[in-house]
């Protein structure tokens, strides 16, 4: 056991002394979460606050439609209608040129008599409707034709997800049926009292009767409401422990080439011994990232403006959930390092797995915008049954029962990457440069 | 003739996976208590073969090896503890100080506490490294370098020493210092098997010496009583090299 505390204490002297590889370990992943969360508070957080999206409007109706578009934008809380630029009203040209200039992503513009064609347009048809009870000559009404369609003119930035346009566009049609669904209800009421005039029309206003609520079922009882930073810190943090796969076979293969390992070999002291305390060591140190990303989620974001990171309610899950990646992060760099020869082999293998299992396990960009088959590749990565287990923490409030699944999967990928270093390494002697 | 034999080695073989030739035929070698033995051969002779075999980093084909009457493949941790290497390479951390360094290869021989630092405290000085040793091995010169490897080897007073080339590439001052405290351990007991490509340093240092080419011992003996054997040549480089030939041999 002194052996091993002593290979321990070896272990970390060499790894406090390597600056750059702390601040790969430490830093990086702390910008990158910062960073990140910053950049997508943007579209992240469309699904709960959002922030107030500059929307150009030109409204040359100036009636029912123009005024109820934008009333709908301004009580959606999501945009923030703009209407003159630089204290100069915005005309159709302006909205199209800032547009194309990229200084806004959307303009809408309403053109004059929208609302009068769409209020002719109904009235001849609640006409033709009622000349079915004989209340109009349909002949007369023969000769009386629809007008053609108006065109509200979106103007979009290229840069403009397609779902953002699709919501947008269903936004404006929803607006458009609620001003029909009055004008009919009132047209019907306005020639019903021409007709008949004992007629009294109802002291009524139209509401809408089907009405949306949002909720976010979680695991606990207190509501947890997503966001980017519940999002970053678990997907960075899991990204930096997995980093670890560089500085540690770094420290692997420097090992075997500057001839220590050499000398270690003839010496009394157990190959694994050696192996475990560097093993030790880079689970301390993940564990160690671990408590640095969080505090940063915790203290850090919150003054760049983004909302505080919210741990969860069972502390020992969480725990337990580090611990389990750490080992399949400490695992994965262990098995790399024993199987590459040379350090370029390990940085450029270790590097480029990394990115692509955070890629394919929902680090980078959510699973569920994933294709069916990606869906089903993202399994296989353990930084997706990472990202899960923490969602589950952090997002769902869950307990070491929900978690339990991931916990096992990692496990067991730990012990498979244990199991092929051993194998690999009693295949070939380790003390073989 | 010294004392009794130290290490025993009966018919050595070593076969590589996918080599067509055996790096060691059949290698036999009696190597005696107190004394400094030189293996001496071309590059891809077996040399370091045989002393990773004696190490036990390799295991042997086949062959039967002991070292102070312990077996090479039975008692190979015991083995390991009453012998010392001094690897070609600086086998040290390059970012941890010479006292850090000598304190963890201290500690993996079983060593601790005041006993290990006073050992540490006692090499340093003696090799002139003791105000130097907070700093980092990286920082060391060529020689400095060198001594604190050769005193890694020596941290738990090995009965066995291998050296490897243990003054390659070293200022005069250091070879010196390096040589005259191998001649000193030796005749306070320490048997020493040594390897090297100087001929003249090998003539001078060692009790016997064996030229070894492709995995074979071609020569044997006193290097004095090997001159005297060879009356053509003037010196042992000279019958080493009508032993093992002209051609260069770049291969390992």
């Amino acid at each position: 056991m002194r052996k091993y505390f002593a290979a321990l204490r070896k272990e970390w002297l060499l790894l406090i002394r390597d600056k750059a590889g702390l601040a790969l370990l430490f830093i990086m992943p702390l910008v990158l979460i910062v960073i990140s969360s910053l950049m997508q508070e943007f579209g992240w957080s469309s699904v709960t606050k959002d922030p107030m999206i500059p929307i150009l409007f030109v409204d040359n109706d100036m009636d029912s439609l123009g005024i109820n578009i934008k009333k709908g934008f301004i009580s959606s809380q999501s945009f923030d209608v703009i209407e003159k630029i630089n204290n100069i009203p915005v005309t159709e040209a302006t909205a199209k040129a800032a547009v194309a200039r990229g200084d806004y992503l959307i303009a809408i513009v309403v053109p004059k008599g929208t609302t009068k064609t769409i209020r002719s347009n109904v009235r001849v048809m609640v006409a033709k409707t009622l000349a079915g009870f004989g209340m109009f000559d349909p002949a007369l009404l023969d000769n009386i034709k629809l007008k053609d369609t108006v065109n509200v003119t979106v103007y979009f930035d290229p840069t403009v997800k397609r779902a953002f346009k699709n919501a947008l566009i269903s936004s404006i049609k929803a607006n458009n049926y609620k001003v029909e669904t009055e004008m009919i209800f009132r047209s019907f009421n306005q020639e019903l009292s021409i007709q008949m005039p004992a007629y009294q029309p109802p002291n009524v206003s139209y509401h809408e009767v089907l009405q949306f609520r949002e909720e976010y079922p979680s695991f606990r009882k207190r509501e947890l409401i997503p966001n980017t930073v519940q999002h970053n810190v678990p997907a960075w943090t899991i990204f930096a422990m997995f980093f670890i796969v560089i500085p540690f076979t770094q420290s692997l293969i420097r090992e075997r080439e500057e001839g220590s390992l050499f000398r270690l070999g003839t010496m009394p002291v157990p190959y694994m011994n050696l192996v475990m305390a560097k093993v030790g060591m880079y689970l301390f140190v993940c564990l160690l990232q671990t408590v640095f990303m969080l505090l940063g989620g915790m203290l850090l974001l919150p003054v760049f403006g983004l909302p505080m990171l919210d741990l969860g309610s069972d502390f020992i899950a969480l725990v337990l959930m580090t611990l389990m990646v750490a080992m399949a992060a400490v695992g994965y760099g262990l098995m790399v390092g024993t199987i590459s020869k040379t350090h370029q082999q390990a940085a450029a293998f270790g590097s480029i797995s990394v990115i692509i299992l955070s890629a394919m396990g929902g680090l980078w960009v959510p699973i569920y915008l994933m294709p069916p088959f990606m869906k089903t590749v993202s399994q296989l990565s353990p930084m997706n049954w990472a990202i899960s287990g923490y969602y589950n923490i952090f997002l769902r409030g869950g307990s070491i029962v929900n978690i339990l699944p991931e916990v096992f999967r990692l496990f067991i990928f730990f012990l498979m990457t244990i199991l092929v270093s051993s194998i690999y390494r009693k295949i070939k002697s380790p003390f073989n440069a | 003739m010294p004392d009794s034999p130290i290490i025993q080695i009966r018919d050595l073989t070593k076969v590589y996976k996918g080599a067509e030739e055996p790096a060691i035929k059949g290698l036999s070698l009696d190597i005696f208590r107190h004394e400094i033995f030189g293996l001496l051969g071309p590059n891809g002779a077996g040399k370091t073969t045989t002393i990773s075999i004696l190490c036990g980093l390799f295991k042997p084909t086949m062959g039967h090896v002991t070292i102070d009457g312990l077996d090479i493949h039975a008692d190979i941790k015991e083995i390991k503890q009453i012998i010392g290497v001094v690897p070609q390479d600086i086998a040290l951390y390059p970012t941890l100080t010479a006292r850090e360094n000598l304190t963890f290869f201290g500690n993996m021989y079983g060593l601790h506490g005041k006993p290990l630092r006073e050992k540490i405290n006692h090499f340093l000085s003696e090799f002139g490294l003791e105000k130097h040793s907070g700093k980092l091995i990286a920082k060391y010169s060529g020689g400095m370098k060198r001594r604190v490897n050769l005193i890694a080897g020596l941290l738990h007073d090995p009965k066995v020493i291998f050296l490897d080339e243990p003054t390659v590439g070293i200022d005069v001052q250091s070879r010196v210092e390096i040589l005259n405290y191998l001649k000193k351990i030796n005749q306070e007991g320490t048997t020493i098997i040594y390897t090297s490509h100087y001929m003249e340093e090998a003539e001078n240092l060692c009790t016997r010496v064996a030229i070894i080419d492709q995995g074979s011992i071609i020569s044997l003996g006193n290097p004095k009583g090997l001159v005297a054997e060879h009356p053509e040549f003037k010196n042992l480089e000279s019958i080493f090299i009508h032993l093992t030939g002209k051609e260069m041999r770049d291969w390992t």
